[in-house]
């Protein structure tokens, strides 16, 4: 047994993975989660906004981090939309722009939402934290105009927004650089707006400190985050993208957890035996 | 001499200490002045992806003509490159039009999804033959990672409701939420402390020209 474990083969693990998720997502078991305080934070700060108040949503991940944090910046675009707030959508990631646009339409659809009035895609534009400061600056002048080549200049949806400072509200979704550093400090502690941010799993602890000093006042981790916010929100079950991921995510952590015992097992017995 | 090393030196020292200056003076000239370097940076970046375009194209031009080991995937990143370049240019970088549009969600996104999933296999496998608790350091690690771990999990959480825990003692999200906002935070913080003095102690290095690696190799 301690020879078959020492030898294991790696093509075993791999299929264990394979089947640990397809089979949730093929038979979702949808358990029920309890929100956290980060990302109830989120929800919190965006349900005091008055109607028709600016949320910047910006999506700096691309299709990789994709089915992570698409769930999370469509349950934040379907509160904001709900709540008839202006959304302004970016990226910094020039491969982020059609996933921003492909949830932009699918949930201004969803909520009756005009584009143009109610929300705005921005095209790419290079430059990265040169382009934050810019936007602090000039925001028409970075973006003179949307995604689809109109002028942004009578926009409705832009209307007052001069620069960042005019942002009453950001939700920053990033899976890296340039991402959430970028934006907090370039943007919202610049132009002093209150901002939330959501991350990957393995991106979340690095954001705690600015929780803890409000420099942030939410924070969504990962798939579980996304699954939070899509309950807090009260999502259509059909909708919840992300408690479907959470099923799948459930059960290969609990199998990469019982690989580290088996693995630990192993280590020690062999140890003993001297192999 | 002088284009290649004085110049770029005297640019970066002049632009390096009139930033760290206009970020203490609140005055319009000040603003004006980050606004036009805003420009000129977001200028600069765009003629630098042309620039790793026509860096891309020389090295695997350079392999498809030796007919190096390999050479394929060069042809592979042309065809790609070009294809989507003119397709691109032919529907005016609209993702809406059906051509780009599905580049990008059938080719593009599969792929570049595909690439990051492969990941969970890698990191079952390491999990199993690497991730060991051979010192108390190790071992301290491990159990932390395993409780954030199987503590985000919500049948991990109906587990620890069942065992009545949350009524004996604090709630699994609280207890996690502890672990990440404590001893994570602590640690977090003294790295982003170390990496900020080590940016300006690089930045300061880079503007008084004693690091000079990014005026090539011959410097």
């Amino acid at each position: 047994m301690l020879e078959f474990l020492v030898k294991l083969d790696r093509r075993l693990i791999y299929l264990a993975i394979g089947i640990a998720a397809l089979v949730p997502l093929l038979f979702p078991f949808g358990l029920p989660v309890q929100p956290t305080p980060e990302v109830q934070g989120v929800y919190d700060k965006m349900d005091s906004l008055p109607p028709r108040s600016v949320l910047l949503l910006t999506m700096d991940f691309d299709p990789a981090s994709a089915p992570e944090l698409t769930p999370m910046a469509k349950a934040a675009l379907r509160q904001a939309m709900r709540k008839n707030l202006r959304v302004i959508g970016l990226t910094l990631w020039q491969t982020g722009l059609g996933i921003m646009d492909g949830a932009f339409r699918e949930i201004a659809e969803e909520t009756k939402r005009e584009e143009g009035k109610d929300w705005v895609v921005l095209p790419y534009v290079p430059g990265q934290a040169a382009l934050v400061l810019k936007l602090g600056q000039d925001f028409k002048g970075a973006y003179p105009q949307d995604i689809r080549d109109k002028s942004t200049a009578d926009m409705e949806v832009l209307k007052g927004v001069e620069s960042l400072k005019n942002i009453d509200f950001q939700v920053e979704i990033a899976a890296g650089v340039p991402g959430i550093g970028s934006w907090l400090v370039y943007g919202s502690q610049k132009c002093n707006y209150p901002m939330a941010a959501g991350a990957t799993s393995v991106g979340t602890p690095e954001w705690y400190p600015y929780l803890q000093s409000k420099q942030i006042v939410g924070l969504m981790g990962g798939m579980r985050g996304a699954a939070e916010y899509e309950q807090i929100i009260d999502t259509p079950l059909k909708s919840r993208l992300a408690q479907k991921g959470l099923d799948a995510l459930t059960v290969t952590s609990c199998l990469i957890i019982l690989l580290v015992v088996v693995g630990n097992i192993t280590y020690f017995m062999s140890k003993k035996s001297g192999k | 001499m002088f284009f290649r090393r004085s110049l770029p030196l005297f640019v970066c020292f002049v632009f390096g200490v009139a930033m760290i200056v206009q970020a203490y003076v609140p005055t319009k000239m000040s603003q004006d002045l980050l606004e036009g370097l805003s420009n000129w940076v977001i200028i600069i970046s765009s003629f630098a992806v042309g620039l790793g375009v026509v860096s891309l194209c020389r090295l695997h031009w350079g392999k498809m003509r030796r007919l190096q080991p390999g050479w394929g995937f060069s042809v592979v990143t042309y065809v790609g490159l070009i294809g989507t370049l003119v397709i691109g240019v032919l529907d005016g970088g609209d993702l809406s039009k059906a051509r780009f549009g599905w580049i990008y969600w059938h080719l593009l996104f599969p792929l570049q999804a595909t690439m990051f999933s492969i990941l969970a296999f890698y990191v079952a496998s390491a999990a199993f033959r690497a991730f060991r608790a051979r010192s108390f350091e190790a071992t301290l690690l491990l159990l932390a990672a395993s409780v954030v771990i199987l503590g985000r999990l919500p049948v991990m959480e109906k587990l620890w409701d069942g065992a009545g825990l949350t009524t004996k003692w604090i709630p699994l999200k609280d207890f996690v939420g502890w672990i990440m906002k404590q001893p994570n935070l602590a640690a977090q913080r003294a790295i982003t402390f170390g990496l900020t003095l080590g940016v300006i102690a690089t930045s300061l290095k880079i503007i008084f020209g004693i690091e000079r690696a990014y005026l090539g190799s011959k410097e």
